[in-house]
């Protein structure tokens, strides 16, 4: 339900990087190889380091990235793949939502900047894709175990938390600039 | 003795790898107010966790965000006291520094902006900024690290012989566009008039005063309230999802210019990464935040 806040288990696909979401976009359309399976699974926009100690690689530091900057390729990948789950912050734009309602998918908002315990919830990175990219652009599986809490942001029925609040703030807009207007003239008043 | 290459590129290296692991002390307090107003109990939750992480990275010397953008130094340089080496060189030598010796390493983030190729380096980077202090005797930096995050939602108008209330409705229109995105709450700056140029670097700097101080003009100061109780009613909230918090501050500052009246605003995320140090004459570091 949108709103509600979630731990969470399991594997997930992650990058941050715009490469490889062109990269999913060329495996789609056949000219590619995906570096492992992601259908029906959960996809993060999610920077990460990661250190290697006896064989595992753990993260040094996990951090969400703005998932806007992938509105384009993003609604192509979430129906193809019939994604689950996209992880991120900020949200989608309508096309994605669109997009996830046809998947069945949700968008888990995580918080920013709050990285030291964000990434005690990832247990491993499991592997990398496409390895000629930049540690935070290539496509990496991690092993999540009681990540968050993240919030669900969008749900699988085109409600998007996003949405709801720019629309209600584009409505109090009118109100909000009446009270700015009402504030400058008691300044005015009590000067005079 | 002078202030040396060689105490400005350690003071350039310190300052930006203490403003990876530290939310400033301003800025924790404020959340902490912000969480004692907040009615939204998820959102009560997030300002928790913030809050909860941000200590999390000082107390075991962690990043607060995988994202440590690039450098960006204020340098306040007193008139008496005297340089020795090369100091624009200093800052760039100081960031490579951090970039070598940081534990856990940073990420490539250094974008060229055509090619979008990343680095550790680049053309005019760090950014700096440079200003004259009469009669002090010393220099005083400011590091703060930006990056896409809340760097790309700010944005700068040109007017001619506005009314307040068209300024007041400009900078709530990029309050809107940013919308959740910017991982809120956010600080705000605003800087109206002078030139272009100006305006923009009065807004950043305005993004780096303390919460909680006060601006010299009444005028100013009355804005900067009304503005910031306007932002919160917003609804946005904590990370965008919601809440009575969508920001920490309102910062405005302002230039006399002519008929034409540059608005810029931009913002901090609500991790805030700023960190300050002043170098005597004599070559004594002393860490400010």
């Amino acid at each position: 339900m949108v709103g509600e806040t979630v731990l969470l288990d399991g594997e997930v696909a992650a990058t941050a990087g715009l490469p490889a979401h062109q990269r999913l976009l060329e495996a789609l359309d056949g000219k590619r190889q995906m570096p492992f399976p992601l259908a029906g699974g959960a996809m993060f926009h999610l920077g990460s380091s990661c250190r290697e100690e006896a064989g595992r690689w753990l993260p040094n530091y996990v951090n969400p990235t703005t998932s806007t900057r992938f509105d384009a390729f993003m609604p192509r990948i979430i129906r193809e793949l019939q994604l689950t789950s996209i992880g991120g912050k900020g949200g989608m734009d309508n096309a994605c939502v669109e997009a996830m309602k046809d998947a069945g998918c949700v968008y888990f908002s995580m918080p920013g900047g709050a990285s030291p315990l964000l990434s005690n919830g990832v247990a491993e990175r499991i592997e990398t894709g496409w390895n000629d990219l930049i540690e935070q652009f290539r496509l990496s599986r991690f092993r999540l175990d009681g990540f968050g809490p993240v919030t669900v942001a969008i749900d699988a029925h085109g409600h998007s938390i996003y949405h709801t609040l720019q629309e209600q703030a584009a409505n109090r807009l009118p109100d909000i600039l009446k009270g700015l207007e009402e504030a400058r003239r008691s300044i005015d008043l009590r000067r005079r | 003795m002078p202030i040396t290459y060689d105490i400005v590129r350690k003071a350039a290296r310190d300052l930006y790898g203490w403003s990876l692991k530290k939310v400033p002390d301003d800025t924790l307090a404020a959340l902490a107010e912000a969480r004692t107003r907040e009615t939204n109990p998820a959102s009560q939750k997030t300002l928790d966790f913030m809050r909860a992480a941000a200590l999390a990275a000082e107390r075991e010397d962690r990043h607060a965000c995988s994202d440590a953008g690039f450098p960006t130094y204020f340098v306040k340089v007193g008139t008496r006291l005297t340089l020795d080496g090369d100091i624009r060189r200093a800052f760039v030598d100081g960031f490579a520094d951090l970039v070598a010796t940081i534990q856990p390493p940073i990420l490539k983030f250094i974008t060229h902006p055509l090619t979008l190729e990343r680095s550790y380096e680049g053309r005019d980077m760090p950014i700096l900024s440079f200003d004259i202090l009469d009669g002090a005797d010393y220099i005083e930096i400011t590091c703060s690290p930006k990056a896409l995050g809340s760097g790309r939602w700010a944005d700068l108008k040109v007017f001619s012989y506005p009314k307040i209330a068209e300024i007041e409705e400009y900078f709530m229109q990029c309050v809107l566009a940013a919308g959740s995105q910017h991982c809120p709450p956010v600080v705000i700056g605003m800087g109206i008039g002078g030139s272009f140029d100006h305006a923009a670097k009065m807004a950043k700097r305005a993004t780096l005063r303390r919460i909680g101080s006060v601006h010299d003009d009444p005028m100013v100061r009355d804005m900067e309230t009304r503005l910031l109780a306007a932002v919160n009613r917003t609804g946005f909230g904590p990370m965008g999802t919601g809440g009575d918090t969508t920001a920490l501050a309102v910062h405005v500052d302002y230039a006399h210019g002519h008929g034409f009246v540059p608005v810029a605003v931009c913002f901090n995320c609500w991790i805030n990464r700023r960190t300050t140090l002043r170098i005597a004459d004599d070559g004594t570091v002393t860490r400010v935040e």
